[in-house]
């Protein structure tokens, strides 16, 4: 039952891919800029652009070039970047752990911020702790994360010097751990090594306190909505009149509220494994959305494709998780 | 025996007012004044708005905000809830007195297996380890006629019928043996049929475990007639109070008279007893809360208001000129 719907829903990440691909390859082709000149540079004669286009295929009508580029997807091939002169695959699964590390703890931060605090304030009517609440959540939404990131390096970099320098993930002099997972820190606890577990922790620090103070408004923001709905709701109410002690009635409420909460943290993931790329490249990640974004600029069309790609596929990982997550969190939801 | 005498509640001169924004305080009960003995069954009828909800809020101490107590009190087994704690209140609630709900499929938890809510109300009240309060849930669905209850027991709420989720919150009401029972139009969403079955096992079960009972109505035929008294409630206001028998014999407010004959299928006793108020006519400060919708109102019943007066055979009736046997 549940495996099928799972094969089912797999099924339908075919075509919803190559919609993504067809409408994010003419809107790259759409970028001006022409990737033989960026390549050979500005004194090249027009004989060899015109030879340089010919042989990446750039001079053959759209349709060609796209059911080319369909093509060669199909067997796993991405093409390659013409900066970092590597296919796309190996870049991008370079990268990709290093992005998914960020977000994934910058989430788990925001979650561990604005839960408590969003069910604090449904609990609470009045008072400081519903005060701060609700200034946080209009402060988190007008806060720009990447300002967040430079207050944060001058306050505790720069005048502390508390944490690690805003330099990538881990120390130069320090060897990275054997990669089993992609995130370095699990990597060097997995490993077992203490210097790369610091040196690797004490980077994340603070990019990881950006992500999770900006991202944890709207977290709290959800569950302050949906757990105040379910507190006035009437199976609440009901409990209230079977006598059932407090923490009772708080814990239903609150477990009430978490298919949505759920949803916005699904959404937020989706969201910032392409939204990220500030603080990434304030503090020189090298993450996948750094990646797509240099791509962007020099017109090397490979790697923002395969980006494009690569966080599809994940957001829809993403989103047939949370349809798990659902099933196992509200029984109306399973047919 | 001292105990038989003592009321299980005793409602006296109970008003609660909404407070409104720029406007006049809405009184959504005016001076309410009940009592119900122990193993005593009343039924409460009145129209939507009346106050009855309102008022089985009340009896358990969670007057709905902003509404608040003006006068009165309402005593619970000699305790006032309302002034109770906290938790003091939550150990009497569901546990001494407890409440059948009018929509279980909504108002039951929807991700928690019915069994277990019912369950739980042993298991928060009773002390009891999970095990027996499990034991003791699977049983009161037994009793409360579910079949297939070892099944059933594990299911979800929206997986039940009406009639099967109604039965879930009897055997929640009464899993503790409580000293009183408020059913708020507790089959009101059901088939007729089920409904009756319904009535007959809440009615039954809350006999055997010799609890009394409030039970609140909009429909005066079916609920009423296992109530050995009947009040009627309009606007916030109690305007008859007989036994059954002498009730549904001769109801002698010209409103009781109305409820009834709107359940007959007699368009013409029904036409002869409403009257549909004109334009803007609403009833009078000073004057009877009824007099707009009253055939039988005359000018004494626009500048005076009617107590709650004694008739013959214990009968109270809030009217200046109650109805007689002959001209009902």
């Amino acid at each position: 039952m549940l495996l099928r719907y799972i094969a089912r829903r797999i099924l339908y990440v075919i075509p919803q891919l190559f919609g993504i691909i067809l409408v994010s390859f003419l809107l790259v082709k759409l970028i001006p800029g022409d990737p033989a000149v960026m390549m050979l540079g500005p004194t090249a004669s027009e004989q060899s652009l015109a030879a340089l286009r010919d042989k990446m295929g750039y001079s053959k009508p759209l349709w060609q070039q796209f059911t080319y580029y369909i093509g060669a997807v199909v067997h796993g091939d991405f093409g390659s970047s013409w900066q970092t002169t590597r296919p796309v695959t190996e870049d991008l699964f370079q990268r990709f752990p290093a992005t998914l590390e960020l977000v994934t703890f910058g989430l788990l931060a925001a979650i561990a911020i604005g839960f408590p605090l969003g069910v604090a304030a449904a609990r609470l009517q009045s008072g400081p702790v519903r005060k701060f609440a609700g200034y946080y959540g209009l402060l988190a939404g007008a806060m720009p994360d990447f300002w967040l990131a430079l207050v944060l390096i001058y306050v505790f970099y720069t005048r502390l010097g508390w944490s690690a320098p805003p330099l990538g993930r881990i120390d130069m002099a320090v060897a990275p751990p054997k990669t089993v997972t992609g995130s370095l820190v699990i990597d060097s606890l997995i490993a077992g090594d203490v210097d790369a577990l610091s040196s690797s922790f004490g980077h994340l620090v603070l990019p990881v306190l950006t992500l999770g103070i900006v991202n944890a408004g709207p977290i709290l923001k959800m569950t302050q909505t949906t757990v105040t709905r379910a507190f006035s709701s009437e199976f609440v109410r009901y409990a209230e009149m079977c006598g059932l002690p407090r923490r009772v009635v708080l814990r239903q409420a609150v477990r009430a509220a978490l298919p949505a909460v759920v949803t916005i943290i699904s959404v937020l993931y989706g969201f910032l494994i392409g939204g990220a790329v500030l603080v990434e490249i304030v503090f020189s990640w090298g993450g996948a959305g750094q990646y797509a974004i240099q791509g962007v600029l020099n017109a090397d069309v490979n790697p923002v494709l395969g980006f494009v790609v690569f966080s599809a596929v994940l957001s829809l990982i993403i989103y047939l998780v949370v349809d798990l997550i659902y099933f196992a969190l509200d029984p109306r939801t399973r047919g | 025996m001292a105990e038989s005498t003592k009321p299980i509640l005793e409602i006296s001169e109970l008003w609660i007012t909404f407070p409104a924004y720029r406007a006049e305080a809405i009184h959504a009960l005016k001076g309410i004044d009940l009592r119900i003995d122990q193993g005593e069954f009343i039924g409460l009828v009145g129209e939507s708005g009346s106050g009855k909800t309102t008022l089985a809020r009340a009896v358990m101490g969670l007057v709905p905000p902003p509404g608040r107590v003006e006068r009165g009190r309402v005593l619970f087994n000699g305790r006032d809830l309302s002034r109770l704690d906290d938790d003091a209140r939550r150990a009497v609630l569901g546990r001494e007195l407890a409440m059948v709900i009018a929509n279980p499929r909504a108002e039951l938890n929807p991700v928690i297996p019915v069994g277990r809510q019912i369950s739980n109300v042993a298991y928060y009240h009773l002390g009891m380890r999970r095990a027996e309060t499990d034991r003791l849930a699977l049983n009161m669905l037994r009793a409360v006629r579910i079949p297939d209850p070892e099944r059933r027991f594990n299911a979800y709420p929206h997986e039940l019928s009406g009639g099967m989720a109604q039965r879930v919150a009897i055997a929640m009401a009464l899993i503790c043996s409580p000293k009183l029972v408020i059913s708020d139009d507790a089959t009101s969403g059901l088939d007729v049929t089920v409904q009756a079955q319904v009535l007959d096992l809440l009615q039954r079960m809350v006999g055997e475990k010799g609890a009394a009972a409030l039970f609140i109505t909009r429909d005066i035929a079916i609920t009423a007639h296992f109530c050995s008294r009947i009040a009627i409630i309009y606007a916030g206001e109690i305007v008859e109070l007989a036994e059954t028998t002498a009730f549904f014999e001769r109801p002698a407010h010209p409103y009781s008279i109305m409820l009834l004959a709107a359940f007959s299928h007699s368009p013409a006793l029904r036409a002869r007893w409403t009257r549909v108020p004109s334009d803007g006519e609403t009833a009078t400060t000073g004057g009877c809360t009824f007099a707009p919708r009253c055939v039988r109102r005359q000018n004494r019943c626009v500048v005076e208001a009617p107590t709650l007066r004694h008739l013959t055979g214990g009968r109270r009736v809030r009217c200046h000129f109650p109805v007689e046997s002959d001209t009902a």
